[in-house]
């Protein structure tokens, strides 16, 4: 199963309202859906909505060389070099007209105890002057109807007499309508531990988890014949009872749930009792709780005018869509009216905290107890630190078993516990996706993996970049590593003997997609200078530096990109003059996606779009519809559902699961080729065939699938080349498709539908098409016909994209400190056909360093010495320096692709993976040590060397 | 407790500013962020770790970098600042970055950029320094590392940032010599 979450927060689609008209307001916003009785408008910062609001030149247009689809630079980089107003964080009520210029400011008091019942709260020390304007508690919010939506759970603001769920647990808003007392107050009342007040310490009862899975697998007599028992072809496991889990019984009736524990079954007996010649390894890995730190610390800036029945809400989010969608719906939930709502989703940064995170809500709570006035709600490092979404810590224990005279696989038995704190979020999600990593790179012909997401007192965890599969990876990673030693192999050998080759089947019985190249990643790692004389090099060292201690470490993981829900709108436009707009629903949040998708636009324009405009929720031309979970949708109603060629599964998702190059670019491209065939071919051909005798082209053979885009410039089988704006113009005058708007649908497979378009019938992988003639006006939607959805089951096939990556770590040991001084490192990746090199180059090094941290230097404690009691900050959680990742002694290689024909594949989680094992293999090399329990600190090394 | 104000008059990227009211206690940050509207000097973690948050205070013996999240903002009285928003030079509606945040765009040193006026700051003075104080070109990595160090990016790694440093030292004249 991929990404989603049990209690589901609902698309953003607006079922009924798929007739609404659409139309632009004077003031330039588009009218989305309406949902829940309130119509939705949405105006992203830098869009031409927004700049119709006030001046903007964020976004400015890529620069780029006609040899070649390339810009020279980001097309948000001007603004973001200048510290101009980006961030939702940049923006105060003065920036947005229309709002009134005051800006009020919230605070929250959280709970730090949650071991006893919360009691009130007493503002006293804050003297006369600095008291709030406004308290909110949950007696106000039960009375007004305020509650989170049904995804972030319950007490949203913690009731009197009730314990806290968990660390931070907020309990009072304070809004102060100016700053300065604002900021004082908060001073006054941050680390005060009288403020919040409790009652007797009481007893609190185990929580039950919120999610436990299971994974069977027993494989055929080769990796490709039919398994025995799978998740795809037969079924995951859940148990009947989750707080001591109680998993089905095997029964004498073949059911599907039986046979698998049976299949269980079997897998336990082989590992209790192997046969002589099997090495059954047996460890427990450990990792830490972790803050993504994002450096845009969690804000929001919402105003709701009770006059005009409107919120207006100013955003920092990877899921705008969800958002839109949710905050409807919990206004309208209340007593306070609304008929309109207006989002501006603004660039961020988040690495997965800042995804179905709840600081909108309670931004658009500040909004609602503001009193007419706009309230921000920005909190500062340690308030981040109190309450940002926090990568899961996980507790494994891992058991595998290996032929000692092939070193090949056997079974792989895991139980993986992720710490997923007092909120759900998507912690069970998590805990699947994780489990079902857990193998690798490898085949294994037998695995039982339970997957539990267990709730704590812990602070939130959430969609942290890895999502799980850092943890589970690294793990196997360095478990691998000491097999190899214990069967005295190499340990790039033993893992070439054991990798997953193409069309072998993963853990849940699913082949992966494409060619799986990781085999070609591990030799070049062998054949590499570091590793070939990593031996003689750390005598040398070692001699030469009789303090330290010299190892190499190798790491390689292939990691799944997606969610098995993934859903896009893309709407591209050719003006008469060639002007190329681009429209997406992507966010960007640092990683270049608003670069890369107007890049891929050249492979059909010849050129980069002109423009690009991300965050985009409102899709007028387009209005599908849907509502269904598409995770646990039964197939008879995913059939029933798509015969209406309006409904599809997702309408978009967020900016998240290493997403936007490939599924994204996948609608943005599909897009783009039907502007291509339906405009600008036919323009073309009009152009070549024109004069007596059918033109230059009468003579030739020319056949749309030999156009090529020449520097800028379109030709075929020897037609004169020409230029878009030609193009362009040819299209606007005949009335060719000038203009489409394309959503896609992914559930490890492509959806697909024909769609007949100026009387040619193509089956295309897309599940929703309109186009614009000419100048227009308006779209036609073009109705689809003989849809293909991927069978529901699919959503058991856990993942099928992957892309591998490997480390190799150089470091020193530091034997009196216990300190790890990495030499240098060197990565090599395969993601298939990049856009834009520097931004892949980009996010190795940044994912490298950020796994660094995860490896040496970050942790935090889970519960009341950890950050939930709001002391924390970077003076005692270590982000990586560049002193800390070899800044200048790195290196990195990214396999050629397949041919040109590859598609460009998601990595901006897996490239911060590898690394983890690698280091802590590479410490082993150094001093003989394997450490299971991360950060490996100095502390922890000190005390090895010291025994 | 009234909160006290005294009012505060400094020069900020070439321009009088105040007399303004300012409390006594708030830092730089704030009051450029809160009563100026100048937001592009980052909050990042508000103790002076990060120096996401970082401007230029100019004097004269040179410019130097000043965290403006634990700097009040009354210590900056009669003083003069430059921050991001007042490098790039402006020219009616043209807008002519510097060569640091010309070579931060062509070496896509940034991926968020949250962090980036903090780094622009940083290899501002840095270069500013080397301008009166040369120094040899062996010694550019190190030289460097040593004075952007203090600066925590997220995204990058660092590594495309150091080398748009390196890069615009060793390619503006009278910054290096050789050796």
């Amino acid at each position: 199963m991929g990404r989603h979450v049990h209690s589901r927060a609902r698309q953003a689609a607006g079922a009924a309202s798929a007739a609404d008209d659409v139309s632009l307001s004077r003031r330039g916003f588009l009218k989305a859906a309406t949902i829940a009785g309130v119509t939705v408008w949405i105006a992203p910062l830098g869009s031409p909505a927004h700049a119709a609001l006030f001046e903007d030149r964020n976004l400015t247009a890529p620069d780029w060389r006609a040899s070649g689809a390339f810009t020279r630079y980001r097309i948000d980089g001007r603004a973001k070099v200048t510290g101009a107003k980006v961030f939702a964080r940049d923006i105060r009520a003065v920036d947005m007209p229309g709002w009134p210029p005051r800006q009020s400011h919230a605070m929250f008091l959280r709970a730090t105890r949650a071991d006893r019942p919360y009691q009130g709260f007493d503002l006293g020390l804050l003297g006369p002057d600095l008291q709030p304007d406004r308290v909110v508690t949950a007696e106000d919010l039960a009375r007004d109807g305020v509650a989170f939506p049904a995804f972030y759970g319950d007490d949203m603001l913690l009731p009197a007499g009730k314990v806290p769920a968990y660390l931070g647990h907020a309990v009072a808003m304070l809004i102060f309508h100016d700053f300065a007392r604002y900021r004082y107050a908060r001073d006054r009342l941050q680390f005060d531990p009288d403020v919040v007040r409790y009652g007797k310490p009481a007893a609190v009862p185990d929580r039950e988890p919120w999610g436990i899975f299971r994974y069977v697998r027993i494989g055929g007599a080769t990796p490709y014949d039919d398994d025995a028992y799978s998740s795809l072809k037969d079924s995951p496991l859940f148990p009947t009872e989750k707080k001591t889990p109680v998993w089905p019984r095997i029964s004498a009736e073949d059911s599907v749930d039986s046979r698998g524990m049976r299949a269980a079954g079997q897998i336990a007996r082989e590992l209790d009792s192997p046969p002589d010649h099997w090495l059954v390894l047996e460890r427990r890995y450990r990792t830490q709780s972790v803050d993504t730190a994002a450096l845009e610390p969690d804000n929001a800036n919402c105003w709701y005018d009770p006059r005009d029945q409107a919120l207006h809400m100013v955003l920092a989010t990877q899921s705008p869509q969800e958002v839109a969608g949710e905050a409807a719906r919990m206004v309208a939930a209340s007593r306070f009216p609304l008929r309109r709502l207006f989002i501006h989703p603004c660039y961020t940064v988040g690495y997965g905290s800042k995804d179905h995170c709840n600081v909108p809500y309670y931004g658009l709570a500040a909004a609602l107890y503001g009193e007419g006035r706009p309230v921000r709600f920005a909190v500062d490092r340690y308030e981040h630190f109190q309450t940002a979404l926090k990568r899961h810590s996980f507790d494994m224990r891992y058991r595998i078993a290996v032929d000692k005279r092939s070193g090949l696989f056997q079974s792989f038995r895991g139980d993986l516990v992720g710490n997923a704190g007092g909120r759900a979020n998507f912690s069970p999600s998590v805990a699947m996706v994780a489990a079902t990593a857990a193998q690798s790179v490898y085949y294994f012909p037998k695995n039982d993996f339970i997957a539990t997401a267990a709730a704590t007192r812990a602070v939130d965890a959430g969609s942290a970049r890895g999502y799980g599969t850092l943890q589970s990876m690294a793990a196997t990673e360095m478990m691998v590593d000491e097999i190899a030693a214990l069967l005295g192999l190499d340990p790039i050998e033993l893992r070439l003997r054991n990798v997953l080759k193409s069309g072998m089947k993963n853990t849940q019985g699913a082949i992966p997609a494409g060619a799986v190249r990781a085999d070609e990643v591990m030799a070049r790692a062998r054949r590499h200078p570091l590793w070939i004389a990593r031996a003689k090099k750390k005598a040398e060292f070692d001699a030469a530096h009789p303090d330290r201690s010299y190892g190499v470490g190798f790491g390689c993981v292939q990691k799944d990109f997606g969610t098995g829900g993934e859903a896009a709108f893309v709407r591209i436009e050719l003006g008469p003059d060639g002007r190329l707009v681009l429209h997406h629903t992507g966010v960007e949040i640092g990683t270049g996606t608003s670069t890369s998708q107007a890049v891929m636009c050249a492979g059909w324009f010849g050129r980069p779009a002109d423009e690009v405009r991300t965050a985009v929720i409102d899709w007028p031309e387009l209005p599908m519809v849907g509502e269904a979970d598409t995770y646990t949708i039964l197939q008879e109603e995913q059939d029933r559902l798509a015969a209406d060629p309006m409904w599809t599964p997702v309408h978009a998702s967020p900016s998240s699961a290493s997403n936007s190059v490939y599924f994204f670019g996948h609608a943005t491209r599909e897009t783009a080729r039907v502007v291509f065939e339906h405009g600008l071919w036919p323009a073309a051909m009009d152009i070549w065939s024109r004069g007596i005798g059918g033109g230059q082209a009468a003579s030739y053979v020319v056949r749309r699938e030999d156009a090529r885009w020449v520097e800028g410039r379109l030709t075929a089988n020897g037609m004169q080349p020409l230029p878009l704006d030609a193009l362009a113009a040819r299209a606007h005058e005949k009335g060719y498709v000038t203009a489409a708007v394309g959503h896609t649908f992914n559930r490890w497979q492509w959806a697909q539908a024909d769609f007949a378009v100026g009387g040619q019938t193509v089956r295309r992988p897309l599940d929703g098409l309109a186009v614009r003639h000419g100048k227009g006006p308006g779209y036609d939607i073009i109705r689809r016909a003989n849809v293909f959805y991927p069978p529901a089951q699919r959503n058991n096939a856990g993942v099928t994209y992957y892309s591998a990556n490997a480390a190799l770590v150089e470091l020193a040991v530091h034997l009196s400190s216990g300190k790890v001084e990495l030499l240098s490192h060197h990565s090599i990746m395969e993601c298939g056909n990049q856009v834009v090199p520097q931004l892949v180059s980009g996010q190795l090094q940044g994912g490298v360093a950020m796994g660094i941290g995860h490896a040496l230097h970050e942790y935090l404690p889970l519960y009341e010495d950890g950050p939930g009691n709001g002391t924390w900050n970077f003076n005692r959680y270590h982000l990586p320096r560049a002193s800390d990742v070899a800044v200048w002694n790195q290196s990195g290689e990214i396999l050629p692709p397949l041919s040109e024909t590859d598609p460009p594949k998601g990595i901006a989680e897996v490239v911060m993976i590898p690394v983890v094992a690698a280091i802590v293999n590479g410490i082993a090399h150094a001093i003989g040590h394997r450490f299971t329990e991360l950060p490996v600190t100095a502390d922890k090394i000190q005390e090895v060397l010291g025994a | 407790m009234t909160i006290p104000t005294r009012p505060l008059s400094l020069t900020i990227n070439g321009k009088a500013v105040g007399p303004i009211d300012v409390p006594d206690g708030l830092m730089m940050v704030d009051f450029l962020h809160e009563y100026l509207n100048l937001t592009g000097s980052r909050f990042g973690c508000g103790i002076g770790v990060c120096h996401a948050c970082t401007v230029i205070l100019d004097g004269p013996d040179g410019s130097e970098e000043i965290r403006s999240c634990i700097t009040g903002a009354h210590f900056f009285a009669g003083k003069s600042i430059r921050t991001v928003e007042g490098l790039a030079s402006r020219q009616g509606g043209v807008i002519a970055i510097t060569p640091v945040q010309q070579s931060y765009l062509d070496h896509y040193s940034f991926q968020c950029g949250y962090c980036t006026p903090g780094f622009v700051v940083g290899a501002t003075v840095l270069l500013e320094r080397l301008a009166c104080a040369p120094i040899p070109r062996s010694r550019v990595e190190s030289v460097v590392s040593e004075a952007m160090e203090r600066h925590i990016c997220r995204c990058t790694g660092y590594v495309r940032y150091y080398e748009a440093v390196k890069d615009t030292i060793l390619s503006t004249p009278g910054l290096t010599v050789e050796g």
